[in-house]
This record gives structure tokens, sequence and C-alpha cells, in this order.
């Protein structure tokens, strides 16, 4: 952390290793979104519009799964990162689900609802930080093993009935749509339409927010920091 | 004899100044004169391969046809002395079936049709063995298309195109639409109810109705009303849960290569699936599923292909769409709500440090 930084009054949330990964992700989830929802809902015009731009029915199957392996190699990396590496070790301790988070979500319910005074106080991660992380990590593993199930469909059956391959089917496409509503509903609204970072949160850009913010949205994250001498 | 001799004369010379009658009374004179030969049931002539044509025709044949008041050289109209020195040519229909012409034979665009089909190219390319008009409507008992004794009657077809298409028509007969056919079954499909009557293209040919990317939409004219299905107890669900299916989506985006209707079940010898010489009897599915799917093994036959999870019989499918389907629907509402109570609670935070 430069001291410019400091000066401006910014404090490095996301570190350029995560900025990459996050960017990739977003990417392709982009791409895989459109080249499967073309398939998924392939009798809707647009969908038909969509699969045509991608040059037929099979091209957009190969672009599809140039992006899934993408998409799977950017998970390995990162799964890989969060175990082994100096910095990614204590992110992911940070990101374990306790008591505390349960207690942190009622109590803002209490709160938004009216009947206390109190709002949860968060750490580096807050319940919907830790919902999106693991939820999102959920849907990915799901979608990649059931997308590799259906790609190596030969490969599959050697091992599984006809209707196990439905049943993916089934989970591949509707885990799609759940990480779509997740994205839409829950992390856009977090980071871009939240009252507090309207109308986008910088850090997976720039990797920085204020120090304003972070004392405001995760005080007990500030208070380490400022303890640690870091602020 | 020299009275009925006579009377021919002054019959023929009264037919000659009465335009009304003179066709007739030429056509009675010819047939006559032809039949001084066709007439004997044993003409016929040994052709060089061995085989025999039988020339025997009599005036009966044309009798209730639809060509029963005309005469031989109405269409062997090449034929001018008889004997005839040379074989006659082919007979050409469209000698009076033309458009505007003054028999008042009829006259569609199926000709035309014709010349542009598969049968009609292999003419022009010189091929003596295609089929002309005569080879499938018959050549002198034409029968109007309605009559059951027709050659080109719906119950018929099937055997006039066997004369020459043999082995298909075999396969034909041993399949669930032959054997519905030979019932007596009106809807069930011919040649031509697949093939189309005179735009009979190659299957290779993308104006054919049973192109690849065609077979579909062909086999659904049927097989996609509950009309026709009802009454054979066949499910009409087949048609939609294939377009909804991986083969049905590239099919329909005009991919050749995956697999259509006739793939799974065949082609002319389409059996029903109990049926153990059946393309899709679960013993045979691996090996039909093996010609796209290498190494396909009897696990391609546990569970329904044609499955829709809609509905309530596809069993651990249908629970799994119906609980993603609510799972989904769960999650938006409530963080669709999530977002509404914290955007409430937030303002009044804000609303409150000021």
């Amino acid at each position: 952390m430069s001291r410019a930084d400091l000066a401006a009054g910014k404090v490095i949330r996301m570190s350029l290793l995560f900025r990459v990964q996050h960017l990739l992700l977003t990417m392709l989830l982009t791409v895989l979104a459109i080249t499967g929802f073309a398939l998924m809902y392939h009798e809707n015009s647009l969908a038909q519009w969509i699969i045509r731009l991608e040059g037929g029915i099979h091209n957009r199957g190969i672009v599809h799964r140039v992006a899934a392996v993408l998409m799977m190699a950017n998970l390995v990396y990162h799964v890989f990162y969060m175990l082994l590496s100096r910095e990614g070790k204590p992110e992911l301790r940070q990101l374990f689900i306790g008591k505390q988070d349960i207690d942190d979500f009622f109590q803002s319910l209490r709160y938004n609802l009216g009947t206390s005074k109190e709002y949860p106080r968060f750490g580096r991660y807050g319940y919907k930080e830790k919902f999106q992380y693991w939820g999102a990590s959920a849907g990915i593993v799901l979608i990649s093993l059931t997308g590799i199930m259906l790609w190596a469909e030969e490969f599959s059956m050697v091992f599984f009935p006809k209707f196990i391959l439905d049943i993916a089917l089934i989970i591949h496409g509707y885990q799609g749509l759940m990480g779509f509503v997740l994205l839409f509903l829950w992390h856009l609204y977090n980071v871009h339409l939240h009252p507090s970072v309207f109308p986008m949160n910088p850090s997976w850009i720039t990797g920085k927010v204020s120090v304003d913010w972070l004392r405001e949205e995760h005080p007990l994250e500030y208070e380490k920091m400022k303890e640690k001498g870091l602020l | 004899m020299r009275k009925f001799a006579l009377a021919a004369f002054i019959f023929l010379l009264g037919g000659a100044f009465l335009p009304g009658l003179e066709r007739d009374a030429s056509a009675l004179i010819s047939l006559e004169k032809c039949t001084l030969c066709h007439g004997k049931p044993e003409f016929r002539k040994l052709l060089v391969g061995g085989a025999i044509r039988d020339l025997f025709v009599t005036g009966d044949m044309l009798e209730g046809s639809v060509h029963g008041k005309k005469g031989c050289t109405d269409c062997h109209f090449d034929v001018s002395e008889i004997p005839h020195r040379e074989r006659p040519r082919r007979v050409t229909c469209t000698h009076c079936h033309f458009k505007g012409n003054k028999e008042g034979a009829p006259q569609s665009d199926n000709v035309l049709a014709y010349f542009d089909s598969a049968h009609g190219k292999a003419i022009a390319r010189g091929n003596t063995k295609a089929p002309l008009c005569q080879d499938c409507h018959g050549s002198h008992a034409i029968l109007k298309v309605k009559d059951p004794a027709s050659k080109v009657a719906r119950g018929k077809v099937a055997e006039t195109c066997g004369k020459c298409h043999m082995e298909i028509y075999a396969q034909y007969k041993g399949s669930i639409h032959g054997a519905a056919l030979a019932k007596g079954v009106a809807e069930v499909p011919s040649c031509t109810g697949c093939h189309g009557e005179h735009r009979i293209y190659a299957h290779n040919d993308p104006k054919s109705t049973i192109y690849s990317t065609h077979v579909s939409e062909q086999c659904s004219k049927c097989h996609s009303s509950i009309k026709i299905m009802g009454k054979f107890g066949i499910e009409t669900e087949q048609v939609a849960t294939y377009k909804e299916s991986f083969h049905g989506v590239a099919n329909q985006f005009g991919s050749r290569t995956v697999a259509n209707c006739s793939s799974c079940h065949g082609v002319h010898d389409i059996r029903p699936p109990d049926d153990p010489l059946s393309m899709v009897n679960p013993k045979n599915v691996p090996k039909t599923c093996g010609k796209c799917h290498p190494g396909a093994n009897p696990n391609f036959a546990v569970g329904k292909i044609h499955v829709d999870a809609k509905k309530k019989e596809s069993g651990i499918i249908y629970w799994t769409a119906t609980f993603f389907k609510w799972l989904t629907i769960g999650t938006m509402l409530a963080l669709i709500a999530h977002i509404f109570l914290d955007m409430y609670g937030r303002t009044r935070r804000l609303r409150g440090e000021r």
C-alpha cells in the first residue's frame, strides 16, 4: 500500500492476481451465458439470431466449450492459489462461513425490518460476500462436472445410463440459470446498485476502495488494519 | 361377306361426313386391325436378354379406363401402316396432356414437376429404365387415382413402385407401415406419402421431402397429429421431444450429420419397438446408437429416449427438473425480497446518520 494511496484515502482490497481471475471469470461467464442460453432457448428469435452470429449450432458449441475449458482452468488455478499461496491461504480462512455469519444475517434482517437498532459489523467479508463466493463456487463446480459429462457423452455413457445424462442436462441448464439469477440479483446489486457503492465499486478494476467505505461497510476489517498500523 | 364390306364402306363414308363420329369410327377400325395380331394371347416377343415382352392387347383393356373412348393410334400415333415395320416409340402422354389442348385432356403442372424429379432427370440423361408416365399410371388400363384399382391408388402405389424398387418394397412390406397398408389402413403412408408423387427427388437433394433436415418435418405430418395417432394408440409427443433434444435442435439449425427420425427408427423398415427386428428395440439400441456413437453399450437403452422433463411419467427426471425450477424461483424471490429489505434498511440508516 503506497503512501499516495493512503493520502488519497484509498486502500487495496483486491490484488492484481485476484483482479485478473475475476476479470477472466466475468468475460468467460458472459460468453458461456450467451452461448448457453442461446441453445437453451433456441426457439426464441433472439437466440436464433445469436446462434447465427456465432456461426451456427456447431460453432456455438465450440465457442461454449473453449470458454468452458478456460473457465475451468481459471477455477483450478484459483483453488490452488487459495490453498497454497501466501496471499490465498488467509483469504480462504476469512471466507469460511461461521456461526457469526448466520447471526449477522438475522441481525441485518432484524435491523432492516426495524426491530433492532444495531446493524451487524462485518469483517473483511460479510455474509453477502461469503454467500456469493460459495454459491458461485458450488455452482461452477456442478456446472463444470455436468458439462464435462455431456461433452464426453460417449465416455460418460460407459458408466452411466442414459437417464443420468438427461438429469445432468437439466442440472446444467438450471445451474446456468441459477448462476445468472445470483449474479444479477445478488452480485450486481451488491457491487453496483447498492446505495453505498452506486454506480460501481471500483475495486474490481483499480483494486482499491476508499477508507471511508471500508469503515462504513467492513468496520471490523477497518479496525484490524488500524491496529496493524496499515492505515 | 361382300354385303358386310359394303355396309362397312357406307358406314365409313357416313362417318367421314359426320365430324362427331369420325374419330370413333376410325378408332374402331384401327383397333380391329391391330387386334388381328395383338389380340392373340400368345403374341409376344423374345428379347435378346431372354426376357419376354408380352404384346397381347385387346379392346377390352381400354374399356372402363380413362381412355375408354380412344383408339390405338391416338397414342401410338407413329404407327401409320399396319403391320408396322418398326417397333413403335414409347408413348408420349404430353401429346394430348398439355395446357390448352383441344382434346380436353386433363392437364396439370405435374408433368413439369416430373421433368425436374429424380425420375425425369434420369430419363433426360438417357436412362431407358427410368419411368415415364405410363410406367406408374399404367399403359392401357389407366384409372383415376381415386379408383382403388388404379396403379397409383393409395393402396396400390407401393406395389407399382416396387416393380423397379424391389428390395425397398420388400423392406417396406415388412415394416409397420407396410403391414398397416396391407390391412387397408387409410392413413398409413405408402411410398408417395413420404417421397411425394411427381416431385420425387434423391434423398441427398435439398429439395427432397426426405432430405436429412426435412425428415422430422415429414414424419411429424402424421406423427404429431393427435387425430391420426389417437386411432392407433401412438403417442404424439415424440416429435416435440425430438425437437427439444440435442439431435433435434442441431437438425433444426441445419446439421446434416445429426440423427433424424429415420437414423434411429429406420427408413423403409420401420418397425414398432417391441418387434425384435426393430432398430429401436432395447436389444438393438446399442447397435443403432453405435452407428454414430462408437462403443455404444446397453446403457444407451436405460431410460427413455424421447423424454419430456415436464411430464410426471418421466420420474426422476421430472422431479429433478421440478426441484430446480422451484429452487430457481425461490432463490429469485428470496433475493428480490432481500434487495428491497436491504435498500429500505440502508436508506433509514443513511437518513439517521445525517
